[in-house]
C-alpha cells in the first residue's frame, strides 16, 4: 500500500499544523478591531476584512456537521482497507469550516447539525492531523434548516 | 452597440473528437483534430488564425504558447483557461473581446484531455493547496466527496430526492444515445441509477461522470471575416463569469449564475423564457439545479418540481445537455467545460443530425476549479442563430 497523502508544511501554515501535534486546534483570527473574525485554512491574510494582522488562538475544537458523505471509493489507495470513510465538513464554534473525518461513527443517527469535538491521531511520525467524534446529545430532529 | 454587448464577433466553426475511454494519440493530436474540424466547418485555413486559446490539464510542461509553436501559429492574441471547467466560456467571451478591441481577428479556442479515473484522483489530489493540504490527507474521495456533501444538504434543504436526480440522468443519456461521440452507448433506466454501487453518500455510479479522452473547439471570427465565409453565423448574445461567489458561505447552495445573469440577459436584451435550450456543467446533477436557478430558469429549490413536469430530452418542451453532456457523452477533462459549447453551436448551426432540437437562442453554464469546498469559477453565456 502505497503512503497517504500528507498536507505540505510551510511558513504561513506551520503554526496549525505544530498545534495538531500538540493535541491543540490553533486557528487564526483577525487582529482588526473592525474584525475580528475567525480564520480558517491558515492564510497570509483575513479574506473577510483583507487586513494582514493575522495571530494565532486556541480554540474550543467543537463544532457541528454542515454535511456528510460515506466515501465508499476513496481517491487514493491508502484509505481503501478503511472504506467507507466518513468525511465531514465541521462548522467550527467559532465561524470557519473545517473539512475532517468524523471517527467511531454510531450506526443510524442523523449527523448533519450534530455536535463534535476534534481529537488528534498521529499519521505520520510526530504529525497529527485533527479528527472529530460525536460529543453530547444526538441532535433533536436531526437534519438541516429547511428552506421554505 | 449596447454596453457590454459583444457585437461585431460571431461564432462561425466547431468541432469535437469522438470520446473514449483510452486513446493512443498524444494529446496535441486530439487538439489539432478537433481545430482541425471545426476550421473545415468554419471554411477558414489554418493560416487565418491570429488567436488561441486552450483549456487542458495534462499539457504541463508544455502550455498554448509552446502548443502554438507545435502547430506552426503564429498568434498575435494567446488564452490559457485557469478556470477548471468554468475556462472555455471564458476563453471564448475573452477572444470575442480581443476581436472586438482588433487584437485578433480568428480565434480557435479549444479544450482536451486524455483521462482515467486514476489520473482524475490523482490530479485532484494536488490540484491545488487547499485539495493537497486540507482533503487529499482524510481520503475524501475528490470530486464525488466534495459534490456529496453538496447534493445532501441540497436533499435536505430543498425536499429532493434521489429520483429527482435520477430523472435527469436518465434524460441525459437519452440525449447521449443520438450523438455518435458519446461515450455511453446504452440506454439507463430510473432502476438502474438508483441501484448503481455506491460511491461516496448519496452518490451512486451515474451521478458522477466518467473521466475520458477528447477535444472540443470552436471558431470564432470578425464580422468583416464571418460574413464572407458561407457558413451559418451564431451570435454571443451576453454572457460573463463570477468566480468565488458567495464569498463567505460554502454551503449557500448558490453558484456565480445568481450574480451575474441579470447582466447577461441586459446584455442580450432577453430573460429566461426566452431560452430554447440549456447546456449546463454536469460535473454533478446537483450543479445543474444550482445552475438552472442561477440562471433563472427555475425558481431556489424547485428545479426537483420542474424535473418532474418536464421533459428535458432533445424530444421535450425545454432540453438540457443535448449531446449526453459530460454524464452521458464522458468527461474528458478541461473539455468539460467546452463539451457544451460545442453542443449549443452545434444545435444553432442546425447541425445536431437525430438530437437537433428547434431552437434559435439558449444557454451554456460552465463551472470549476475545486479548491477549499467547491468550485471557485462561473460561467456562462447566451448564443443564438445569427439573423
Amino acid at each position: 500500500m502505497s503512503k497517504r497523502p500528507l498536507p505540505h508544511v510551510n511558513s504561513v501554515t506551520k503554526p496549525y499544523w505544530d498545534g495538531c501535534t500538540r493535541g491543540e486546534l490553533v486557528i487564526q483570527l483577525c487582529r482588526n478591531s473592525a474584525c475580528g473574525k475567525y480564520v480558517f485554512y491558515p492564510r497570509v491574510c483575513c479574506p473577510h476584512c483583507n487586513g494582514g494582522d493575522l495571530e494565532w488562538e486556541k480554540i474550543s475544537g467543537k463544532g457541528v456537521i454542515a454535511s456528510y458523505t460515506l466515501v465508499h471509493r476513496p481517491q487514493h489507495e491508502a484509505f481503501y482497507q478503511e472504506a467507507p470513510v466518513c468525511f465531514i465538513a465541521v462548522r467550527l464554534d467559532e465561524g470557519p469550516i473545517l473539512y475532517s473525518q468524523l471517527v467511531d461513527r454510531p450506526a443510524n443517527v442523523e449527523l448533519v447539525e450534530a455536535r463534535v469535538e476534534a481529537i488528534f491521531q498521529e499519521v505520520a511520525p510526530g504529525f497529527s492531523l485533527p479528527y472529530f467524534r460525536l460529543s453530547g446529545a444526538a441532535p433533536k430532529g436531526g437534519v438541516g434548516k429547511r428552506e421554505p | 452597440m449596447a454596453r457590454g454587448s459583444y457585437d461585431g464577433v460571431f461564432v462561425v466553426g466547431c468541432g469535437q473528437t469522438e470520446y473514449t475511454r483510452r486513446t493512443d494519440k498524444a494529446i496535441q493530436r486530439l487538439i489539432w483534430e478537433a481545430i482541425d474540424v471545426a476550421l473545415r466547418s468554419a471554411n477558414l485555413p489554418w493560416k487565418a488564425v491570429d488567436g488561441f486559446g486552450a483549456s487542458c490539464f495534462v499539457l504541463p510542461p508544455d502550455n498554448v504558447t509552446v502548443l502554438a509553436e507545435h502547430f506552426g501559429l503564429t498568434p498575435r492574441w494567446l488564452f490559457q483557461g485557469v478556470y477548471g471547467g468554468a475556462s472555455s466560456i471564458i476563453a471564448m467571451l475573452h477572444a470575442a473581446r480581443a476581436i472586438q478591441a482588433g487584437d485578433a481577428d480568428v480565434v480557435a479556442c479549444v479544450a482536451a484531455d486524455i483521462f482515467d479515473v486514476a489520473m482524475h484522483n490523482e490530479l485532484l489530489d494536488r490540484f491545488n493547496t487547499s485539495m493537497r493540504d486540507y482533503f487529499a490527507p482524510y481520503g475524501f474521495g475528490g470530486a464525488n466527496g466534495v459534490f456529496a456533501l453538496h447534493t445532501r444538504l441540497y436533499m435536505e434543504r430543498f425536499g429532493a430526492t434521489r429520483e429527482d436526480f435520477g430523472r435527469l440522468c436518465v434524460a441525459q443519456r437519452t440525449n447521449a444515445l443520438l450523438n455518435p461521440n458519446a461515450l455511453m452507448k446504452k440506454p439507463l433506466t430510473l432502476e438502474e441509477y438508483l441501484s448503481a454501487r455506491e460511491i461516496a453518500e448519496p452518490l451512486r455510479l451515474f451521478d458522477c461522470v466518467h473521466p475520458c479522452c477528447g477535444a472540443d473547439a470552436v471558431i470564432l471570427a470578425s464580422e468583416k471575416v464571418a460574413k464572407n465565409l458561407g457558413v451559418p453565423l451564431v451570435s454571443i448574445l451576453g454572457g460573463g463569469g463570477q468566480h468565488n461567489y458567495p464569498v463567505e458561505d460554502i454551503y449557500s447552495l448558490r453558484g456565480g449564475w445568481e450574480a451575474m445573469s441579470e447582466r447577461m440577459y441586459g446584455q442580450g436584451r432577453c430573460s429566461p423564457s426566452d431560452l430554447q435550450f440549456a447546456q449546463l456543467y454536469d460535473d454533478y446533477p446537483v450543479m445543474e439545479f444550482i445552475q438552472l436557478e442561477g440562471l433563472g430558469v427555475v425558481p431556489r429549490g424547485r428545479t426537483a418540481e420542474f424535473l418532474r413536469s418536464t421533459d428535458v430530452t432533445v424530444h421535450g418542451a425545454f432540453p438540457i445537455n443535448t449531446g449526453g453532456g459530460q454524464l452521458s457523452a464522458g468527461q474528458a477533462g478541461a473539455s468539460g467545460g467546452m463539451i457544451g459549447v460545442f453542443e449549443a453551436v452545434t444545435q444553432l448551426r442546425g447541425e445536431a443530425g437525430a438530437r437537433q432540437v428547434s431552437c434559435d437562442r439558449g444557454v451554456v453554464a460552465g463551472y470549476g476549479l475545486v479548491a477549499y469546498g467547491r468550485g471557485q469559477s462561473s460561467s456562462a453565456a447566451i448564443l443564438a442563430r445569427a439573423s
